[in-house]
């Protein structure tokens, strides 16, 4: 399948999958104690993530914040997700580039997955990431510096969560190699 | 020039990356403000068209808790009309807009200040810091910005974004918003939500030498511009006391179900701009 044809449709896949599905799950990692925070798992950040390797960063950023304000019209949080989202675009390159053992250019045709980085490398980046934009996006939706470890909290079982749910997603959508040898 | 370019050319990401910070920055601080944007919100018609789809879809599910609901309702209206039934409603009441009424043999001059719509809910939630409703009634319909939205429970907060078909509402389950309540001795304070949970909601600026106990109900009072007076808010589960000011906080236990709901009213107050505009003449002297 053409590359742009498969993007869009995963764009639009994901999208649908945030907003009508996961942004109704209500999650929270214990009851007792009230001020336990209550959060959503975002994997939508996971389009930018999957995009092709030789994505050149202007269009990433582009694509962040197409893919941003998309999340924002349907959470009525205009601009907070975009701004975490750029944020991710723009360093996703460097941390690619740090992470693989040789230069971005050779893996032409390919995109970050487990297969073509192998679990441990995959797992560093996308959790790296995933805990930036929460770190970003969690910061400005409180803007309340009074109870800061309310908002660590919040940004360290929702990364987890998320990262759970995007390893779920990567389970089912990877296409497992039939032919064995 | 041609270092310029060169600049330019050597640190395009950079500046384009600055650059669309900038506009989602500007894009933010733009919302908190309450003149806004309705283009990015779920008043949006694309988005309001999803969410009609997907409620629609899940629409049957919940129709026997609605029915529930309903009668419910219908019970305890039936409880108020019985009690209005012998009360003069007239005789001190205050200034209110008088209803057109078309049969002219009734010698009976109707007021209200309050128009009441039903409107079914397209989306909700519950897990934001700001968490937003939106509802499949627009500028079409009437709906305002600043408009009322209540539950046939309690309140559930007031229109934000409005477009023609769709308008989102900002929830009482938001740091941006507090309502002025009133406890059933008539002591006033504000209700606002401090995250606890889409259940509990704090009151607040209630002095503490006023006498409350677990289980009173907390109403809507007169002071506000959108909501109607004597809407239930919740019920108190907890005091505390705040040493510093000398002051209670007081948890409630929310009698909306933010959860479920299905139905809303938006109410429109018909007094509310001459208010506004009186009050807003006085302050600015």
């Amino acid at each position: 399948m053409n590359v742009y044809i498969k993007n869009i449709l995963r764009f639009c896949i994901i999208i649908l999958l945030q907003v009508l599905i996961l942004n109704k799950i209500t999650l929270r990692w214990w009851s007792e104690p009230s001020h336990f925070p209550i959060f959503i798992p975002y994997v939508y950040l996971l389009f930018i993530l999957l995009l092709p390797f030789e994505t050149p960063v202007w269009a990433l950023l582009i694509i962040g914040l197409a893919l941003g304000l998309t999340v924002d019209t349907f959470m009525n949080t205009a601009g907070m997700h975009a701004c975490a989202t750029i944020l991710v675009a723009y360093l996703r390159t460097n941390v690619l580039s740090a992470l693989l053992p040789r230069n971005l250019s050779e893996y032409s045709g390919q995109h970050p997955s487990i297969k073509s980085m192998g679990w441990m490398p995959f797992l560093v980046y996308s959790g790296f990431l995933i805990i930036l934009h929460h770190f970003v996006f969690f910061t400005i939706e409180l803007w309340n510096f009074t109870n800061i470890g309310f908002l660590l909290l919040k940004i360290l079982d929702s990364s987890v969560t998320s990262m759970l749910f995007i390893i779920v997603y990567l389970l089912l959508f990877t296409k497992q190699n039939t032919s064995r040898i | 020039m041609r270092n310029f370019i060169l600049f330019i050319r050597r640190f395009f990401n950079l500046i384009l990356f600055l650059g669309l910070e900038i506009v989602c920055v500007i894009l933010i601080s733009r919302t908190n403000t309450l003149q806004g944007n309705d283009i990015i919100s779920s008043a949006n018609t694309v988005a309001g068209i999803i969410y009609q789809k997907q409620s629609d879809l899940v629409y049957y599910f919940g129709l026997r808790k609605m029915n529930d609901s309903l009668l419910n309702e219908n019970a305890q209206l039936r409880k108020k009309i019985d009690l209005m039934h012998s009360v003069d409603t007239l005789k001190d009441s205050v200034v209110h807009v008088k209803l057109k009424e078309e049969d002219t043999t009734k010698h009976i001059v109707k007021y209200a200040d309050y128009m009441y719509m039903t409107a079914r809910v397209i989306n909700n939630s519950t897990n934001a810091s700001d968490n937003y409703i939106t509802i499949n009634r627009g500028s079409k319909d009437g709906v305002g910005k600043g408009f009322a939205v209540i539950s046939g429970t309690g309140i559930v907060g007031r229109v934000e974004h409005v477009s023609a078909r769709f308008a989102s509402v900002l929830s009482v389950l938001s740091a941006k918003q507090r309502v002025s309540a009133k406890l059933k001795n008539g002591t006033n304070g504000f209700v606002i939500w401090d995250e606890k949970g889409p259940d509990i909601l704090t009151m607040i600026d209630v002095s503490k030498d006023v006498n409350v106990k677990k289980g009173d109900s907390i109403f809507t009072n007169n002071f506000s511009l959108y909501f109607p007076p004597d809407i239930l808010i919740g019920t108190v589960i907890k005091i505390e006391e705040e040493k510093k000011k000398g002051m209670l906080i007081i948890s409630l236990l929310s009698s909306t179900n933010f959860h479920n709901l299905q139905y809303v009213y938006v109410v429109d107050n018909k007094m509310a701009l001459e208010k506004k505009q009186l009050e807003d003449s006085t302050s600015k002297k």
